[in-house]
């Protein structure tokens, strides 16, 4: 069960929220000082179709932005250092910030590698100037530059933080310089509704482009012009949702913050555009999920002790079935062959397929037993961590098991 | 056959006997204990085809004779009769047998004993012969370790070794390996060497009961099989087919660290930890700590963690010979271990956060066990 924070929503409280800014690439900074004021970007290399999955502030001078392909940002920026990711050191260094926001609050919740909340509605200190000692701290102790606002709510906070990073780097670039945001917002309370009106109404939790297109056709700009309608008209118009839009555009939002970690399983599935009847194809399918899954648990840390597949039959029903290891894995293969024998136990031979699916629960740190003997798992995880420093540095097609060949 | 038997007796035989029945296999005999006249006493057997197990108990036979009862209707039976004379008389052209007692009268439906497959009479010259309160404990220090994993059935077993006057029995599941020794009375003319199935000791350290009679070990030449007795017992058991890996090559010759401690501190320590350790994966943290100068006090904290419970931490007193050390074994294990120590205290061996650990107990040269820590990714 997450801890929540009690809240019932009749006591003011000051959520803090903090970004890194342009996490991977500072973290690259602290490594190899020389990268410093260069435009340069993480990410994979432009002939594998990789894509910016962080760039420099220099980078983005030029106009280079996160989640382009690396091919258009050399484009955009011939001089362009491209740097290969090494996730598996900022997680740590991600793991030092949360660190230190935990000494600051109990009530943390971390959203992202490089983002989280605090309830610091019980640290006395005024918020602007413990903003500025957390933000000072993480700067000396970790040489990360950050963005932080503070609201009342979560909502607010998020919104905050971006406002003003986005105003802090139209005041650098007028400067003519290429330099993090550094930037804290704060937005007093009972000043939420007023900060959010002239903001673009996308900037909402909840307003993907469809919603922002329809808004459009009424009219509908800003959060301010959304906070005009009455709650009961966007009901009618949005559903459910239209609840959460009016209630969020008065900049009332009373999720609590949750602190503890939101895994609980991690699955992939596949839908067949035709049922499969094929078992190679289906155990392929399966060793794919498998690896992607594996992959997963070990980039965040964790293993599994319960493998669960789930299968669906071309009528629609659907059966999952799982079953406990002795300890817990974040290896392909050992995923891999529960699954399988789990697939052999429920599945008559040439039954059609038309969805298959794996995941892993049962989470926790990767602590595994040592062996008296095998060596073998000993040696399959050395490879394992051969081929996920190979994809990380190359990209996921560099190495390849060869019955995955065509 | 016409017999007449006490009901404590009789009740007390189907006790020992039952853990051989086989309820639900495909041969309807296995479900049914064998009652056989012999030799003035009544023989109950019951067999799952990889265990046997025959007792003797004392009767009045009138009428030689065998049949075959169902063990659940038998035994429910006859442990809800009076403690007096209970008679049993079969009727043959029906396969039906009355048991009379008191003023209860029952008849049960048998099958004939000559469906019942027969089981090896062992030859008790040149058995192996062992006190039995010895082998008990030593299938109680040993059997636990042995595994339940059906994909590796040597691991199953215990490797029971004889040459001349020594005997060395040992069990490992791929984690942790127990290894116990003892002096016999009467040397072996042979050496002897044989996997038996952990299950098969448990159920004899079960039937051998209490006293110190000697127990007799045979292995019939070719059979694969091994047959013990004991008192009126008799248990046969198939042997496991293959090579026991060589276990004198995972035990560490050397360490770094000794840590003393007294078992039962540790123990409770062990539990309080596992306590918290079992909602997870049952790991407990073991900080040994070195010792301020030569002969100095130290500690040992054993600490563990759940997501879910909470935290658990203990400090136990120690002598720690060499460095300090933090090293994480499964809880349960450790506990296990410590469960079958009878010393006071017990010493842990240690090298590296990723070698074997060794535990003896402090004065006994004849146990040992080693425990694979686990890695904390």
């Amino acid at each position: 069960m997450p801890t929540r924070a009690l809240y019932n929503g009749a006591m003011p409280r000051t959520i803090l929220h903090l970004d890194l800014d342009a996490f991977f690439c500072a973290v690259e900074e602290t490594q190899n000082p020389s990268l410093r004021g260069k435009p340069f970007a993480v990410g994979g290399k432009p002939n594998e179709r990789g894509v910016v999955a962080s760039c420099s502030y220099a980078a983005r001078k030029m106009g280079v932005r996160s989640a382009m392909p690396m091919s258009r940002a050399l484009r955009l920026c011939p001089g362009l250092i491209i740097v290969p990711g090494r996730h598996r050191l900022y997680s740590e260094v991600s793991q030092k910030v949360m660190d230190i926001l935990h000494s600051q609050s109990g009530l943390v919740e971390q959203i992202s590698i490089d983002e989280a909340f605090l309830d610091i509605t019980n640290i006395r200190e005024d918020p602007e100037r413990f903003a500025r000692g957390l933000q000072a701290r993480i700067r000396d102790e970790l040489h990360l530059p950050c963005s932080i606002g503070v609201a009342s709510n979560k909502l607010v906070a998020k919104i905050a933080t971006e406002v003003g990073k986005a105003a802090a780097l139209k005041r650098i670039k007028e400067q003519g310089l290429a330099e993090p945001p550094n930037a804290v917002t704060v937005v007093p309370s009972g000043e939420e509704a007023a900060f959010l009106a002239p903001l673009p109404v996308e900037m909402l939790w909840g307003v993907g482009p469809k919603t922002a297109q329809r808004l459009s056709e009424l009219g509908v700009h800003t959060i301010g012009d959304l906070a005009k309608w009455q709650e009961g008209d966007l009901v009618r118009l949005f559903g459910e949702n239209g609840r959460d839009l009016s209630r969020h555009a008065r900049g009332i939002d009373n999720r609590p913050i949750v602190t503890e970690r939101e895994t609980k399983s991690v699955s992939q599935e596949t839908t067949f555009a035709v049922d499969v009847v094929n078992e190679r194809t289906l155990e392929k399918t399966l060793r794919g999920q498998a690896a992607e899954v594996a992959r997963q648990l070990r980039r965040e840390h964790l293993a599994g002790r319960t493998i669960k597949l789930k299968i669906r039959w071309p009528d629609f029903t659907t059966l999952t079935r799982q079953t406990t290891l002795p300890s817990p894995t974040d290896l392909e293969d050992e995923i891999a062959a529960t699954a399988l024998r789990l697939m052999r136990q429920v599945r008559k031979p040439h039954q059609p397929v038309r969805l298959i699916g794996v995941g892993v629960s049962g989470l926790g740190p990767p602590v595994r037993q040592l062996g008296l003997w095998e060596k073998d798992n000993e040696k399959l995880r050395r490879v394992q961590a051969a081929v996920d420093a190979l994809q990380e540095k190359y990209g996921s097609d560099v190495i390849h098991r060869g019955e995955e060949l065509p | 056959m016409k017999v007449t038997v006490l009901q404590e007796n009789l009740a007390r035989g189907l006790g020992i006997v039952s853990k051989a029945v086989s309820p639900r296999s495909t041969l309807p005999v296995l479900a049914n204990v064998l009652l056989a006249s012999d030799e003035g006493r009544l023989r109950l057997s019951a067999t799952n085809l990889e265990l046997g197990i025959t007792c003797w108990i004392p009767a009045r036979i009138e009428e030689e004779g065998s049949t075959t009862v169902p063990a659940r209707t038998f035994s429910d039976l006859v442990n809800t009769l009076p403690g007096d004379q209970v008679s049993l008389k079969l009727d043959l052209p029906t396969q039906t047998l009355n048991v009379r007692c008191g003023t209860s009268t029952n008849d049960i439906k048998c099958i004939d004993a000559q469906e019942f497959p027969p089981l090896p009479v062992p030859d008790l010259e040149g058995a192996v012969q062992i006190n039995s309160g010895d082998f008990r404990e030593m299938i109680h220090q040993v059997a636990f370790a042995a595994s339940t994993d059906e994909a590796r059935p040597v691991l199953m077993g215990v490797l029971i070794q004889v040459e001349k006057d020594k005997m060395t029995m040992a069990a490992a599941d791929g984690f942790r390996l127990s290894v116990r020794k003892a002096v016999l009375a009467t040397p072996v003319p042979a050496p002897v060497s044989a996997i038996v199935p952990a299950q098969a000791l448990k159920e004899l350290a079960r039937v051998a009961g209490d006293g110190d009679e000697p127990i007799y070990m045979v292995l019939p030449k070719g059979r694969g099989q091994v047959i013990f007795r004991v008192k009126d017992v008799e248990l046969v058991s198939q042997l496991i087919d293959g090579t026991f890996p060589d276990f004198q090559q995972i035990i560490p010759r050397s360490y770094k660290s000794r840590t003393l401690v007294s078992t039962a501190s540790l123990l409770k320590a062990c539990k309080q930890a596992e306590i918290f350790a079992r909602e997870g994966s049952n790991v407990a943290r073991l900080n040994i700590k070195s010792a301020q100068g030569d002969l100095q006090p130290s500690e040992v904290e054993i600490s563990a963690i759940s997501e879910e419970t909470g935290k658990n931490e203990t400090i136990v007193e120690a002598t720690v010979d060499g460095g300090g050390l933090l090293i994480a074994f499964n809880v349960k294990f450790l506990r296990e271990a410590l469960e079958v120590i009878r010393t006071p205290n017990v010493a842990l061996e240690t090298s590296a956060p990723n070698a074997p650990g060794v535990i003896r107990p402090v004065g006994d040269e004849n146990f040992l066990h080693v425990i694979m820590p686990m890695h904390l990714g």
